[in-house]
């Protein structure tokens, strides 16, 4: 998948280009609004990234890893983001104030961060594994991890706007509540804990895209 | 087949009984299955009702379809229904739509979809349950065709053969792309109306495609389909647009075939064209342009010389040519280096025994002057070095060709001109410091010249001193035949004979130049061994005192170009000697080698070897060498 890494290494460049462009952006109102536009996109493009890339590593790891073959049976896997409580619907996206979904994808960045880096770690002693998907894993948490930054960062900008309130103050939270999530993701098997990443990788593309909407003000979100 | 039981079913109250066999499949594929037993064969299978597809088309809503398989008619009809359970659930629910989405199919609607949260979903009955399927909406989303298709055109070509087309599209209706929930890529495929193949392009985001190089002629047809940006399976195709250019008033030619550029007949004809101006060119009696396109090949030959003229034998008139060569040429020399060889014509060594080299010496009384005689020789590679309208015969008129400078022309010139050149030179004394100072100044040029090439124009330092020496000696002609040159006393290693006095000059020669002439200046001279033994056997001879910038001469002096351009200072002062005529001088009449084209070696019949270092072969020795032999 070497277009796909290229896309990540885009992808990284694309989020140093949006800090710069967040330190270095224009005082002016009326372009400021198109400049948080501007970023929304650049993160809206980095998550269809990860959101690419981990479909194409749950591929490989299907693959390589047979599926059971209860498949008929009720899915055995159960993310440890189960238990947050997201939007499900884009109504409900669509509904819910937006430092709330601001907040809810931070959340879901930060409960990623630390799962990802231990199934790197894991992962790597697979032998059968070949080195793209071992790539792709890695590439998939540092993403990850440069997408929080981004996602930050145009948070911070949107606050300094006034575009959304500052109540939104409880890194904290998300903080303690990512720690006590990891200890169910080191349950999983690798293939099922790729699809619940990719489950959520897609979330969190799809609540940018509403948030990026909604700031909009012309538009009908 | 695998194991099987063969039932017969009868159905019906006394009156009306109908009976059929079946036969039920054990380890059927989906369980028992069971087979009505026919005439044909097992083709007719029980079909379960199955779960086909579940789909969202735009991540708000799905819809599931099943089929209902022939169980229905066989046993008591029951109702299908499907039940669905979320992952949070406890227990299974009925499907709340089963109208909208059309026969055997589920409509589920916003409220009851969630997205990224698991589904299953089963087709069962009261009693059993036929298919379950688990999925997740998020995975199953197959979006709807696009609409509106349209396309328009965007250019012609010039010939009126090939346009280009825009086709835009909207998306699908159901999917939110403008909010950007869903991400569709699009792929369009399109084709001429009678071909079978489609043609695709690769998926992209936008909805215009540009189609470049239709054929106007040919109508098209044209379809997209799309999906979502993550997944791979692709939506229904939307509806064919069909294209055809002669509804928008363009005129087009009506090509039957399409013109391509006749390659053949190019190749053909430039072929053609080319042997027709090759033989043009060889069956012209334009020389010019013959001689241009094919250049003559150069035919080793000397200037001047016709080779008929040596196998004939005139050896006089070879002689005069040759001499008449020199003196002609100190007058170019300055400005040109190029040099031709000569080349005795060894085919007839008797005839140059026979003939004493005196002879033909003394047959020329002065110095000629010539011009390129080359030009006689249209066959000779010379013939490039004169300018082509060379009077062929003139060969007293002045030479436009390069000055043929070597030492040897020069030697030869000198031979009868030794006197001259001594006499001119005690006669005329402010010759000689011109003379010794072309000389010092031309050997760097001469020598290196000589060395880079194996046919080298050089111009020998000697040829320098002719431009003065050419006036003296003409001036002098009336001395010129007081020396009786009988002996071959040296060969440059430019090829020139020297021929030595058979007596001594009876003419004082205060001031000749022989071997102490010059000083091994030329840093790359190579002289042949032989020739410098000559030399030094010679100078051993002279009967004049060489001096190091003293054109002293002894009357016996004769000096070889060798002489002149190898013996230096160094020689002379060592070799001084009281002029002495009647020591014997060494015969060189037989010819030793022949290095062509630098010249004849010929056999000293008695030759003192001053310096034991060299060999007798005649090896190459550089002017320092030279330098070193020569104390």
């Amino acid at each position: 998948m070497a277009p796909a890494r290229a896309a990540g290494r885009a992808g990284a460049a694309a989020a140093l280009a949006l800090l710069w462009l967040l330190v270095c952006a224009p005082r002016n109102a009326g372009s400021r609004l198109l400049t948080v536009a501007d970023l929304f996109d650049r993160v809206i493009r980095h998550s269809g990234r990860i959101h690419s890339l981990s479909t194409a590593l749950y591929a490989e790891l299907e693959k390589h890893f047979p599926p059971r073959d209860n498949e008929l049976g009720k899915p055995a896997r159960k993310c440890h983001t189960s238990g947050m409580l997201t939007p499900n619907g884009k109504e409900y996206a669509q509904k819910i104030p937006r430092e709330e979904l601001t907040h809810l994808i931070l959340k879901l960045l930060q409960a990623w961060k630390e799962p990802l880096s231990h199934f790197n770690q894991h992962i790597e002693h697979h032998q059968e594994l070949p080195d793209d998907s071992l790539s792709k894993a890695k590439q998939i948490s540092n993403m990850v991890h440069e997408l929080k930054t981004g996602v930050e960062k145009v948070t911070e900008k949107m606050q300094s706007m006034g575009i959304i309130s500052n109540s939104l103050n409880g890194m904290a939270s998300s903080e303690a509540t990512g720690l006590s999530i990891s200890n169910e993701a080191n349950m999983m098997s690798d293939s099922d804990f790729i699809h619940c990443f990719r489950r959520d990788s897609n979330k969190v593309q799809s609540y940018l895209k509403i948030l990026k909407c909604r700031i909009m003000p012309e538009s009908s979100c | 087949m695998t194991p099987f039981l063969q039932v017969m079913v009868c159905s019906g109250d006394g009156a009306h009984t109908g009976c059929t066999t079946l036969i039920i499949d054990l380890c059927g594929k989906q369980g028992i299955q069971i087979y009505p037993k026919s005439a044909k064969g097992c083709t007719d299978l029980l079909r379960w009702p199955q779960i086909s597809t579940c789909r969202s088309p735009e991540l708000e809503t799905f819809s599931c379809y099943w089929t209902d398989g022939n169980f229905y008619n066989l046993t008591a009809p029951g109702t299908i229904q499907l039940l669905y359970m979320k992952r949070n659930d406890e227990d299974w629910k009925e499907c709340p739509d089963y109208i909208t989405a059309g026969e055997n199919s589920c409509y589920f609607n916003t409220s009851y979809t969630s997205i990224w949260i698991p589904y299953c979903v089963k087709l069962a009955n009261k009693d059993e349950v036929f298919d379950e399927k688990c999925f997740s909406v998020d995975e199953i989303v197959l979006p709807d065709p696009p609409v509106h298709l349209n396309w328009t055109l965007l250019n012609t070509s010039q010939t009126g053969i090939h346009g280009d087309i825009q086709v835009r599209w909207d998306p699908p209706p159901t999917a939110d792309v403008q909010k950007g929930w869903i991400t569709l890529e699009y792929e369009l495929q399109y084709k001429e109306v009678n071909e079978t193949k489609w043609k695709e392009l690769e998926p992209r985001l936008s909805t215009m495609v540009p189609l470049y190089s239709l054929k106007m002629g040919r109508d098209y047809e044209i379809r997209v389909r799309s999906r979502q940006r993550t997944s791979e399976k692709f939506g229904e195709f939307s509806e064919v647009l069909y294209v055809s250019f002669s509804q928008t008033g363009i005129e087009f030619v009506h090509c039957a075939e399409e013109i391509e550029f006749p390659w053949f007949l190019v190749v053909i004809f430039g072929a053609c064209g080319l042997a027709v101006t090759v033989i043009f060119i060889l069956l012209s009696k334009q020389p010019r342009i013959k001689m241009l396109i094919f250049p003559p090949v150069p035919v080793p030959k000397i200037k001047g010389i016709d080779p008929d003229l040596l196998k004939k034998g005139k050896l006089d008139e070879v002689n005069s040519i040759l001499a008449s060569h020199d003196s002609y040429k100190s007058q170019l020399y300055n400005d040109d280096l190029w040099v031709e060889f000569i080349e005795l014509d060894i085919e007839d060594p008797d005839e140059k025994n026979r003939v004493s080299d005196t002879d033909r010496l003394l047959s020329e009384g002065h110095l000629k002057s010539h011009s390129c005689l080359g030009a006689k020789d249209d066959d000779s590679g010379r013939a490039s070095c004169c300018e082509p309208d060379i009077p062929e015969t003139d060969f007293s008129a002045s030479d436009t060709c390069d000055a043929i400078s070597d030492i040897d022309q020069f030697k030869k010139g000198t031979e009868k001109e030794e006197d001259l050149l001594c006499l001119d030179r005690r006669d005329n004394d402010e010759s000689l410091p011109t003379l010794a100072n072309t000389d010092t100044q031309r050997p760097h040029t001469s020598t290196q010249s000589q060395n880079s090439q194996p046919w080298p124009p050089f111009a020998d330092s000697i040829d320098l001193a002719s431009p003065s020496v050419h006036t003296q000696l003409s001036n002098q002609n009336s001395l010129t035949n007081t020396d009786f040159y009988a002996q071959v006393s040296d060969i440059t290693p430019a090829g020139s004979v020297v021929l030595s006095p058979g007596q001594k000059s009876k003419v004082g020669r205060a001031k000749c130049e022989g071997c102490t002439r010059q000083n091994f200046t030329m840093d790359s001279a190579y002289f042949c061994e032989a020739d410098v033994k000559k030399c030094i056997a010679v100078t051993s001879h002279e009967e004049y005192e060489p001096h190091v910038q003293e054109q002293s001469c002894n009357e016996d002096a004769y000096f070889t170009a060798e002489s002149l351009t190898t013996t230096g200072v160094n020689l002379g002062t060592s070799t001084a000697e009281t002029p002495n005529s009647e020591m014997p001088v060494p015969d060189y009449t037989s010819i030793h080698i022949v290095h062509s084209p630098q010249g004849l070696v010929l056999n000293a019949t008695a030759v003192p070897v001053p310096d034991k270092e060299f060999n007798v072969s005649c090896g190459y020795v550089s002017t320092d060498q030279l330098n070193k032999i020569m104390p």
